[in-house]
């Protein structure tokens, strides 16, 4: 955690009514970096973000944005960061262009002058359609379009990419590849884990407003479990009672299981005894990361 | 797959969102109505006070285009359901078109539809629930009324008839909705679009009634009188309501089947692919959001004006040709006192649909996304209750432009500036208009009240007395405090107050708005 953190967050507390959305939350996001904030709905993502935005009053802790204060300083800070929610509303009578160049002016920037037509190209944008008539993944993309038009110093990225297909997600990972290269930072929140895993430098796992895990994605890995799909041409080994071995499924030659790392080796010696005709390891997706943290927490709770 | 298939679901689904809406719209409709039948015989024990009362509302002009005329002067019950017959059949008409935008285009503009179409649910499914919901509701705000208007000691008969008219009306505003409902993708528009009608359907039989009888026959609302509930009924005429219902119902049908799901009758132009220079800030956003709703009020605001003006010195006509000019005046100032203090309750609830769709815009989540710019609270919260009280104001200004051209049209004798008449009632607005604005700072689930205060205090004005509410009670309602210009003189007093009362609501408001969380 450093003084010029660009978001640093700590002990934060928010409640709605009785209801702890958020339990003592830490952040720290540093200049430069792609944050990935995980966890399940309900997890407290968007409640963070709200509270970061100076949409939502804490209850408690400290919370620092760009050097200032979100709740008090919110209006001047916004216009050195973009903002793109998850489930996007416009304003059903405005066109998708008005509405663009209103965001973008409404952040102190020329669309003239921005990347605005740039990127309704790259991002395939109808702008003179009306709002009414967006599809969600269009809707989306009108957020998207007038985040990146500008050169901000930092965005925060609410699951970005719902209702976006596989194309237009490529787009989005080039332009936050461009804006990190140009030295933004970016919060990015997502339970489409595959894209966070893509462009994250570092991650943090949150549940029940609380943080699980946070480290770069190689320090989180020690979690994880490799899984294992193997061919065998000799008597399939009994693996099912073996500490560290999970998800254990036998089909005619055919072996598949997840394994801890520590039990790796062993398992890997039986499999080549048994005679292997084929093996295939695939790496710990975030997904199951997530699963992970999120599975440990529960039984501990228990 | 029948194109009314799944409606008897969507009809359920429809009559649990309503439950509290209609039931509390219904029986405060059936007590207005059950208070004034039980009011009368107190007010009015001899037969020969209730005719001289009677006598008296149909010689007054400004009574007559407000309520219409008392058919049969000597009957009990056309004295006592004299405000009920058209002025509140209007609120029945309101509840009406309500119920039914609310389940055709609001739901059509909010997506809910689609959701529904992709089930087993067929196209005219939604207008088909709504109207067997209509006809639920007419039939239920028909018996309840015929019920209680003769345990108040009305003639059962009567009550009948009186139950069937105001149902009537019901249905006529439904199928009004339902058509306008076709007309526009926005469901504001389509609002705007059956109040307008409604509108001219009030005043074609007020003008009817004080001119040209014929006219009033053009109006389901003038139907209302002629049905003569406690007079000389017309039982005929009642069958005429389901009739026009019906026609109206097949026309929206009709005018359904040619238009794709989501779009008006109009398909939709593209817009323009960027924006204007000038669409850069709160404020202008707001007046580009609501600048369409104001205008078309703006519009009906000043035709009204015009048709009130234009009758207001005709009613001297009616009088003895020996009438004294000044007597006259008055009779044209009460008319247009009595026409303004209707209008200006009516006219408050622009203020009330610029706060609900600013607490919509949050609800939804386009609040957040301007709060996430350099737009600060304030400046959100201030472009809101500029254009709801400024648009209220000019509303107001445009009645009496209205009043004024109509009047000086008609020949009318000089009875002082109309505008200012008109003006008188500004600062009351802006009162009910800050606790809209304020209903909507103390957080969106509060946003009802918006539409809830204008009511609840035109109700406390128009039946406070009959009501026998002490004194303190009426006068909570700011509208009460509004002198009667032109028939009285302009009041610096009540003004002044008012407006003080309206900015230290506004101040409280802006105090929680900047507090609170958002949505």
């Amino acid at each position: 955690m450093t003084d010029s953190a660009v978001i640093e967050i700590r002990d934060l507390v928010k409640t709605f009514g009785s209801f702890r959305a958020l339990d003592g939350l830490d952040l720290s996001v540093a200049p430069g970096e792609v944050h990935g904030f995980l966890g399940p709905n309900g997890a407290g993502k968007s409640t963070t973000i709200r509270v970061l935005l100076g949409l939502l009053r804490k209850d408690s802790g400290d919370v620092r944005l760009l050097g200032g204060d979100p709740w008090a300083d919110a209006a001047t800070l916004h216009r050195r960061l973009a903002y793109v929610p998850g489930d996007v509303s416009l304003w059903p009578n405005l066109s998708g262009g008005e509405t663009l160049d209103l965001l973008i002016r409404m952040r102190g920037a020329d669309p003239r002058t921005s990347r605005r037509d740039e990127m309704v190209e790259r991002f395939a944008l109808d702008p003179t359609k009306r709002g009414r008539a967006y599809s969600k993944g269009n809707r989306q993309k009108v957020a998207l379009v007038a985040a990146f038009a500008t050169d901000p110093d930092l965005f925060i990225l609410d699951e970005p990419t719902s209702g976006l297909d596989p194309l237009m997600e490529r787009v989005f990972n080039d332009c936050v590849a461009e804006q990190t290269a140009r030295g933004a930072t970016v919060l990015l929140s997502s339970h489409i884990l595959s894209e966070v895993e893509r462009l994250a430098d570092r991650v943090t796992i949150i549940r029940e407003g609380r943080v699980v895990e946070t480290g770069t994605l190689a320090s989180l890995r020690h979690l994880q479990r490799t899984r294992l799909v193997a061919g065998l041409s000799g008597a399939v080994p009994d693996l099912s009672g073996r500490s560290g071995v999970h998800d254990v499924a036998v089909d005619g030659a055919q072996l598949t299981c997840t394994v801890d790392a520590d039990a790796l080796p062993g398992v890997l010696a039986d499999l080549t005894a048994a005679g292997i005709t084929s093996l295939t390891s695939s790496p710990p997706s975030l997904e199951e990361l997530f699963l992970d943290a999120y599975r440990d927490r529960a039984g501990a709770g228990r | 797959m029948s194109t009314t298939a799944g409606w008897r679901l969507l009809l359920g689904l429809a009559l649990r969102r309503d439950r509290v809406l209609t039931g509390v719209w219904i029986a405060v409709l059936v007590m207005m109505s059950v208070a004034s039948a039980a009011a009368t015989p107190s007010l009015y024990a001899a037969q020969a006070d209730r005719v001289h009362a009677a006598e008296a509302l149909n010689a007054s002009p400004a009574i007559v285009a407000l309520y219409g005329p008392v058919l049969d002067v000597t009957s009990e019950g056309e004295l006592a359901m004299t405000k009920m017959t058209v002025l509140y059949a209007v609120f029945v008409a309101v509840l009406f078109v309500v119920v039914v935008r609310r389940h055709t285009r609001v739901e059509e503009e909010s997506g809910r539809t689609e959701l529904v179409g992709g089930t087993a649910v067929g196209r005219n499914a939604p207008l088909a629930a709504v109207a067997v919901e209509t006809v639920l509701l007419a039939l239920a705000l028909g018996v309840l009324t015929a019920l209680g208007n003769t345990a108040s000691g009305l003639p059962l008969a009567g009550s009948v008839a009186f139950g069937g008219l105001w149902a009537g009306t019901g249905l006529v505003a439904a199928g009004i909705a339902a058509v306008t409902a076709q007309i526009s993708a926005s469901a504001r528009t389509c609002a705007g679009f059956a109040a307008g009608a409604i509108g001219v359907l009030f005043v074609l039989r007020a003008a009817g009634d004080t001119g040209p009888e014929w006219l009033s026959w053009l109006s389901p609302l003038g139907w209302n009188t002629q049905v003569g509930a406690y007079a000389a009924t017309r039982w005929w005429l009642l069958a005429a309501y389901p009739v026009l219902a019906l026609a109206l119902g097949a026309v929206a049908v009709a005018l359904r089947a040619r238009r794709d799901l989501g779009s008006g009758l109009v398909a939709a132009r593209p817009g323009p692919a960027s924006g204007s220079p000038r669409l850069a800030d709160a404020f202008t956003l707001a007046l580009r959001t609501s600048g369409t709703t104001l205008v078309l009020w703006m519009a009906a605001a000043g035709v009204m004006g015009v048709v009130f003006g234009m009758i207001a010195p005709g009613i001297g006509d009616l009088l003895d040709s020996q009438t004294a000019q000044s007597i006259i005046d008055e009779l044209g100032g009460e008319l247009v006192a009595a026409i303004l203090s209707i209008v200006a309750v009516v006219l408050t609830y622009f203020a009330a649909t610029v706060v609900a769709h600013t607490s919509r815009d949050e609800t939804d989540g386009r609040a957040e996304l301007v709060l996430a710019t350099g737009t600060s609270r304030s400046a959100w919260f201030g472009a809101t209750l500029l254009v709801a009280l400024a648009g209220t104001a000019l509303l107001l200004v445009m009645t009496g432009l209205g009043l004024w051209i109509g009047y000086v049209a008609a020949d009318g004798p000089g009875i002082g500036n109309l505008l200012v008449a008109a003006l008188a009632w500004v600062p009351a607005a802006w009162v009910v208009g800050a606790l809209a604005v304020l209903s909507l700072a103390w957080g969106t689930r509060w946003t009802v009240l918006a539409w809830v205060w204008p009511a609840a205090f035109m109700v406390l004005a128009l039946m406070g007395d009959l009501l026998e509410l002490p004194t303190w009670v009426i006068d909570l309602s700011p509208y009460t405090h509004v002198p009667a210009v032109p028939s009285e003189p302009w009041s610096w007093g009540s003004a002044t107050t008012l407006s003080a009362v309206a900015a230290v609501l506004l101040l409280v408001a802006w105090w929680r708005f900047r507090e609170r969380d958002i949505h």
